[in-house]
């Protein structure tokens, strides 16, 4: 009785989806078309880890009923790479996603899709922001690991690809980077310290 | 947890609308959803039905008309945040909207569904009272206008009738003698006020001819200064006199200690908040502009 039929075009694919009314649009995304990309981190429509861009703005996918998206254009962070911006940088991701793999924008990642598609709805706005206007665009996403300084980093760097200027180079040790990099991925300094050595023997760290 | 069942109503006019809730039993009306859906989720909530004003698209407004700003029940904080319209006339306007919750709430959130909520920590229910706003009821009887200081009752709860929805909010249009200011304290960004000042004057020859001070988050409703008003009309702005008016606010005041501050904290910062919003309106009933360019630039605190 409670149900209806409702169109939602997810990534550019479209799906026909029969849903109670009461039925959350994260939860219709994660369950139904089974995108779990988006994330679930509140039940008080304050940490953003749900954020979809639908019809061209970012909204937080709790803070919906699935039949209110009913005919709506929906993006998730699996549909990033399959963006026209994909592929810019040097690699096949969208240079938003490249920027966080780069420049270690996430830890655990539990905030991630959340943040990715609240810098995409800036982007698009707005391809070159201030540091400023990203924090205060990603004032609605929290994350517990980063202290946010590596997110607005890679939001920048997204925002150097799609100006073509030249990213900076990653802080993590990887292919290409000419930084030297210590065993636990920071940076040698001066004073010699390199942090752990991740490459030493642990006891009983031979066991198959 | 979900939300109880409930059926779902679409209606496309204000008069389907108005006709559904009648009709049916007990519905809730849906708008932004923003404070709604959370509240149906904790069942705090249980609406058998809903109707949805989302589609109607004659409630999508934000304009000048017949001396009044008006905004339909669809008009969003981020439409605000946006306008140009407010940007040049409406300073407290301009100083609240991207002072409310964040942008992802901001792109659903309605300014009628916030006057609706009546949450005394709610911004623009101040801003409202500081312009002597109205409330446009649509019922079953026909419409009907509510003046901001008849609305609010008590915390969430308001004079509408069980079966009206608004349709609009409005206040006066404001001339170029006209300035106006909000200023809101918050733990971080995102969040409800602690406190929060709304103050309106007009000038002319130099002296204040109209004024109005109201307050958020600090008693059971937001809640206008008449004392702070009174003292202020028919004076020439300066230092002293806003600290006067901030002070009378303060005592009219009534906050609760919790765990983001003591009474007498919060009392002191509606003197200062009502000090600094007198400054800003002042300032820009002076002066033609944008809103940003004259007053204080509350992003910026905290970076
Ligand atoms: C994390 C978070 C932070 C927030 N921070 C702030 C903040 O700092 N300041 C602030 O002011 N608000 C804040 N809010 C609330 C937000 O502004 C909501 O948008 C607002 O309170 C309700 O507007 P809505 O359009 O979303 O209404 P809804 O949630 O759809 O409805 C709210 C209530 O009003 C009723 N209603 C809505 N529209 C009408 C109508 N046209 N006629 C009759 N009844 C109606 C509904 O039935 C319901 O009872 C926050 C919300 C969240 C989730
Ligand atoms: S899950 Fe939507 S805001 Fe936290
Ligand atoms: S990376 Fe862990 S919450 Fe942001």
């Amino acid at each position: 009785m409670a149900e209806k039929d409702i169109t939602l075009t997810v990534n550019g694919t479209d799906h026909e989806l029969r849903v109670e009314s009461r039925k959350l649009l994260v939860h219709a995304i994660r369950e139904d078309l089974d995108l779990t990309g988006t994330h679930i981190g509140c039940d008080t429509g304050n940490c953003g880890a749900c954020t979809v861009y639908k019809d061209g703005e970012a909204v937080k996918s709790c803070l919906l009923f699935a039949v209110q998206a009913d005919g709506s254009e929906i993006t998730t962070v699996e549909g990033m790479e399959d963006q026209p911006e994909a592929g810019m940088g040097n690699s096949d991701l969208h240079p938003i996603q490249e920027g966080f793999h780069e420049m270690h924008g996430l830890q655990c990642g539990y905030c991630t899709p959340g943040m990715i598609m609240a810098g995409k709805a800036l982007l698009e706005e707005n391809d070159d922001p201030t540091e400023h206007e990203i924090r205060e665009n990603i004032s609605g996403n929290l994350c517990r690991c980063t202290g946010y300084q590596n997110i607005v980093k890679s939001i920048e760097y997204a925002a150097d690809v799609l100006n073509d200027r030249e990213p900076p180079e990653s802080p993590v040790e990887h292919e290409g980077a000419s930084m030297e990099t210590a065993p636990d991925g920071g940076v040698e300094t001066d004073g010699g310290c390199t942090g752990p050595d991740l490459t030493r023997e642990y006891p009983g760290g031979d066991q198959e | 947890m979900k939300a109880a069942q409930f059926e779902h109503h679409e209606p496309t006019t204000v008069e389907e609308a108005v006709s559904l809730i009648e009709s049916l039993d007990e519905p809730t009306i849906l708008a932004g959803g923003q404070s709604l859906v959370p509240m149906m989720r904790f069942r705090l909530a249980r609406p058998e039905t809903v109707v949805d004003l989302n589609g109607i698209d004659e409630l999508d407004y934000l304009q000048e008309a017949d001396g009044y700003l008006k905004l339909g029940a669809l008009a969003r904080h981020a439409d605000v945040e946006e306008s140009s319209l407010i940007d040049r006339q409406y300073g407290s306007f301009a100083d609240t909207a991207p002072l409310v919750a964040d942008p992802q709430i901001r792109n659903r959130g309605t300014v009628v569904g916030s006057i609706a909520q009546s949450d005394p920590k709610g911004d623009w229910g101040t801003v409202l009272l500081a312009h002597e706003g109205e409330v446009v009821a649509h019922g079953p009887g026909g419409e009907r206008t509510i003046p901001a200081d008849e609305f609010f009752l008590l915390p969430y709860d308001n004079t509408l009738a069980e079966d009206e929805l608004i349709t609009e909010v409005r206040v006066p249009t404001s001339g170029d003698d006209e300035g106006s200011a909000y200023h809101k304290l918050k733990r971080k960004v995102g969040d409800y006020a602690m406190a929060g000042s709304a103050a309106r004057v007009v000038l002319d020859g130099g002296r204040i001819t109209d004024a109005t001070v109201a307050l958020t988050a600090v008693d059971i409703t937001n809640v206008s200064v008449p004392d702070a008003a009174d003292h202020l009309e028919g004076e020439r702005p300066s230092g002293d006199l806003f600290k006067q008016a901030g002070e009378l606010a303060a005592e009219h005041a009534n906050p609760e200690s919790d765990e983001h501050g003591s009474a007498e904290y919060k009392r002191n910062m509606v003197r200062v908040l009502t000090q600094r919003a007198l400054a800003d309106a002042t300032e820009r009933a002076s002066n033609d502009g944008p809103a940003a360019r004259y007053g204080t630039d509350q992003m910026a605190v905290g970076d």
